[in-house]
């Protein structure tokens, strides 16, 4: 078995987030200018409608999520498409295509581990936060397994997304365009940016229909609905997660067999 | 297993968009679907035994580091067959993986930001290497070079050399039957050029490495191989070692010749005059046959024999009889100079046809 390359790489990968401190700190900081900006954004959204709730959600329910939602953003996003793609025209693949571990592995382990840092990092002191400002508003329940669980899949689904498109930058050769693409619509999908209770109904079914949704709004539900769900119910969520990760890994090995023939290696 | 590494007939073809010039031309390259065929390995083919250093010598460009990423999985062959420890290694690029070390000369596969031996101890669990086999492997890096104090720094805070160095280490490290090394000594300094040199003859003697070297630097070749091999524009030129390649285009030799006693001394007008008179006293005697006459630095007569038409002793011989010659010297002709004579004869073979 391979456990442990994988549990070396997610070694390195703490350390090398370690080596760089200061970078947590600006993440953080950066956080909280988007938090300012969206703040005031849906302070004026709900100013200008007569009810306290909007689609089901109170201004608060609302900050809470998009809170969340970022904060989740900074553990999950791993900019692996940015990655590859500088890989693969600065030629410097070839290094990690020549070591025993596949590269869809050797990536993922790669990554891991700063996801982990950063969940620490950021996600759990703003979640606490949130947790005092709003004076518990989070259900504590068996629900903060089944977040942790989902967010976990969240990754691996997102994760696969991601190696996927970057694949797509072996054809190109280019990034910027194909990863700006990747982030807008896996964002707004995934109800990153808006909670997918505001989308119109036709959209809001296709978004379910797709699998985005399932890289933050399922484990965001866990945290802002965790009353309301049923264990029935949670691990029917968590079900589809799966279902999602796997097939979208497949496809994404798939799709990277088929690639890899046309790997030109740039330089020297 | 006779052989660790066999190419047969191997062919590399890459397609690429013919480009069109300016503005107008980018706009018609976007639907453009006019390609054309690059041909960067020719029908090649090699055996490479155990333990053999290869030197792998080619102008830039001529297909020395596609045909290694052939050898190494990254890339497929268009025609022919490659086996890598009886392997095809394109097909199994990752178990391939597991038995060979790469270095690419300016790449590091450290990881940037992590002490050295942190990059070891990563490297230690992706190869499965066991503990002892580690340890014996680092006590006999400690005793062939100064790395123990390197282990603390982080690679990006490393110079080019402390980081070749690392970077061959690195390769070694899981003791693999086939070590490349794609220019490992570009852009380093004469003694730390040294340094690796020895180091790397040192593993390859010590674990009876393959080593497959490619570079431009002869120095490298004439410390390290045995055997090498030439290509440009694709094509094999040359697979033997160096002692025949020196006969493969004649047996040269350079002698060299003091005419004055203090040669240094004579102004530019003096040494010319001295090695035309040189030049007159040779031609009398061996009119048909060919000679390079030049000077040395130091004001010396040099005159390039090829052996095969004439014997270097006779126009000594010849020449001590016409005239007073203080101090003679022999120089065999440099590697360099021969592998520069089969570019440019490859260059105007192309030419000529």
């Amino acid at each position: 078995m391979r456990v442990k390359a994988c549990v070396a790489l997610t070694k390195a990968s703490i350390m090398d987030f370690l080596q760089f401190r200061l970078s947590a700190f600006v993440m953080l900081l950066g956080n909280i200018i988007y938090l300012i900006v969206i703040y005031n954004l849906w302070r004026a959204i709900y100013a200008s409608v007569d009810n306290a709730t909007i689609n089901g959600m109170s201004f608060n329910d609302t900050m809470i999520y998009l809170v969340l939602a970022s904060a989740q953003f900074t553990f999950m996003e791993a900019y692996l498409v940015w990655m590859m793609g500088r890989a693969i025209q600065s030629g410097k693949i070839v290094l990690d295509l020549l070591k025993p571990v596949p590269y869809a592995q050797y990536l993922l382990f790669g990554l891991e581990g700063g996801n982990l840092c950063a969940f620490v990092v950021t996600f759990i002191p703003t979640f606490i936060i949130v947790q005092i400002i709003t004076k518990g508003a989070i259900h504590m329940g068996i629900n903060i397994l089944f977040y942790l669980a989902a967010a976990l899949l969240g990754m691996i689904i997102n994760f696969a997304i991601d190696f996927f498109v970057g694949t797509i930058c072996l054809y190109t050769q280019s990034t910027w365009g194909i990863n700006i693409m990747k982030e807008v619509v896996v964002l707004f999908l995934s109800g990153a940016t808006v909670p997918l209770a505001f989308f119109p109904e036709t959209l809001k079914r296709i978004a379910y229909f797709l699998p985005f949704h399932a890289i933050y709004n399922t484990p965001l539900t866990f945290l802002t609905k965790g009353q309301e769900l049923g264990i029935g119910e949670s691990f029917l969520m968590l079900g589809e997660q799966l279902i999602w990760a796997v097939v979208l890994l497949l496809i994404g090995k798939i799709f990277w067999k088929l690639s890899e023939r046309i790997i030109t290696v740039n330089g020297g | 297993m006779e052989y660790v590494i066999e190419l047969k007939n191997v062919d590399k073809e890459f397609k690429v968009l013919n480009r069109h010039e300016g503005l107008k031309g980018s706009f018609q390259d976007l639907f453009s679907r006019d390609y054309k065929i690059i041909k960067a390995v020719n029908n090649v083919s090699m055996n490479i035994k155990p333990g053999e250093i290869v030197g792998y010598l080619g102008p830039n460009g001529a297909g020395k580091s596609t045909t290694i990423k052939m050898m190494t999985g990254v890339l497929q062959p268009s025609g022919g067959e490659i086996f890598v420890n009886g392997r095809i290694p394109y097909k199994n690029r990752t178990a391939n993986a597991q038995n060979i070390g790469v270095v690419f000369g300016q790449r590091s596969q450290l990881w940037w930001s992590l002490p050295l031996i942190e990059s070891f101890k990563l490297l230690k669990d992706i190869y499965k290497i066991s503990d002892k086999d580690y340890k014996d492997m680092l006590a006999l890096y400690e005793s062939l070079v100064d790395i123990k104090e390197l282990y603390s720094k982080p690679v990006r805070q490393m110079s080019l050399g402390q980081r070749t160095l690392s970077d061959i280490l690195a390769a070694f490290l899981h003791n693999p039957p086939i070590v490349f090394l794609d220019e490992p000594t570009i852009g380093l300094d004469v003694s730390m050029k040294a340094k690796i040199r020895n180091l790397i003859k040192a593993l390859n003697k010590e674990k009876n490495t393959t080593v497959i070297l490619t570079t431009h630097d002869m120095g490298d070749v004439d410390a390290l191989c045995e055997r090498i091999v030439i290509i440009d524009k694709g094509t094999m030129l040359y697979d033997n070692d160096i002692e025949h390649l020196r006969s493969f285009f004649g047996a040269y030799r350079t002698l060299l010749l003091k005419t004055k006693k203090h040669p240094e001394e004579l102004s530019d007008e003096e040494r010319n005059a001295e090695l035309a008179n040189v030049e007159t006293i040779v031609k009398e005697d061996f009119a048909d046959k060919d000679f390079t006459f030049s000077l040395s630095d130091e004001g010396w007569c040099s005159i390039l024999i090829d052996e095969n038409q004439v014997r270097l002793m006779k126009v000594l011989n010849h020449i001590q009889e016409k005239m007073k010659v203080y101090d003679v010297r022999l120089e065999e002709i440099s590697t360099e100079s021969v592998i520069r004579k089969i570019y440019e004869d490859a260059e105007n073979m192309k030419k000529a046809n």
